[in-house]
């Protein structure tokens, strides 16, 4: 049976703009557990500057983008469009 | 820094749950434990900012091994809006106002819990990341509105 059949009608509708690649992958990730879920989702991997100190905190969500944004490379995607 | 793990979330909640911390997660590790797909590197938190919380989420801090100073402990009491917490056994984002939502009683009223873990609701994960609007946010927005579509239309 293909994730399609299994829907009920109001799940085909809201189903039908989701791309099907996508469909199967959120499909496939229900069928999980969430400890296993979780052993996919979360990753390492070193980010300059960011992960170069051990503590950092700002007064507002202002200060921090900012902050972001003078200091992190561009690549990061840290910076606001 | 290994990566977070499932056993250090149940800490966090088992630890903040004796605390009586009030807590959301929130970003894209919120959207996991929704069950959204992708992957991520911290746990971000969405945490009530009252003095009381505040005390009790550093002392709990301290309890799960994060080397806080006084100065440290005092700030997060304090509840600034972005703490970044490096000094522990996992990475820690702390959040006391999220871009694109007003107040934590207001995501505290739609949260999810998932096997015991506050979770802010899709709807309100949508808005913080559109609102802030980094180039990372803007590229997995697309994804996120389609699990927010599959998710809503799925029994639960």
């Amino acid at each position: 049976m293909s994730v399609r059949d299994a829907l009920t009608k109001e799940q085909v509708n809201r189903a039908a703009d989701i791309p099907p690649e996508w469909l199967e992958e959120f499909e496939a990730a229900a069928r999980r557990p969430l400890a296993l879920r979780m052993r996919y989702a979360f990753i390492h991997t070193y980010k300059p500057v960011l992960d170069d100190a051990t503590y950092r905190s700002f007064e507002t969500m202002e200060e921090y983008r900012r902050w972001c944004e003078k200091n992190l490379p561009m690549w990061l995607g840290y910076a606001r469009l | 820094m290994p990566a977070f793990e499932y056993r250090q979330a149940e800490e966090i909640r088992d630890a903040f749950a004796r605390h009586r911390i009030r807590y959301l997660f929130i970003g894209k590790s919120g959207a996991i434990l929704l069950g959204f797909p992708d992957t991520t590197q911290d746990a971000d938190l969405f945490v009530e900012r009252t003095a009381e919380n505040g005390r009790a989420l550093a002392q709990s801090l301290r309890e799960l091994g994060f080397a806080l100073t006084d100065a440290q402990a005092s700030e997060i009491e304090r509840g600034k809006d972005f703490i970044q917490l490096k000094n522990g056994p996992f990475d820690l984002d702390l959040i006391f106002a999220p871009d694109g939502i007003a107040r934590f009683s207001d995501a505290w009223a739609r949260h999810i819990e998932v096997e015991g873990f506050p979770v802010c609701h899709i709807d309100d994960i949508i808005a913080s990341k559109a609102a802030t609007n980094r180039q990372k946010d803007r590229e997995s927005l697309p994804r996120l509105r389609a699990f927010r579509e599959y998710w809503i239309g799925r029994p639960r």
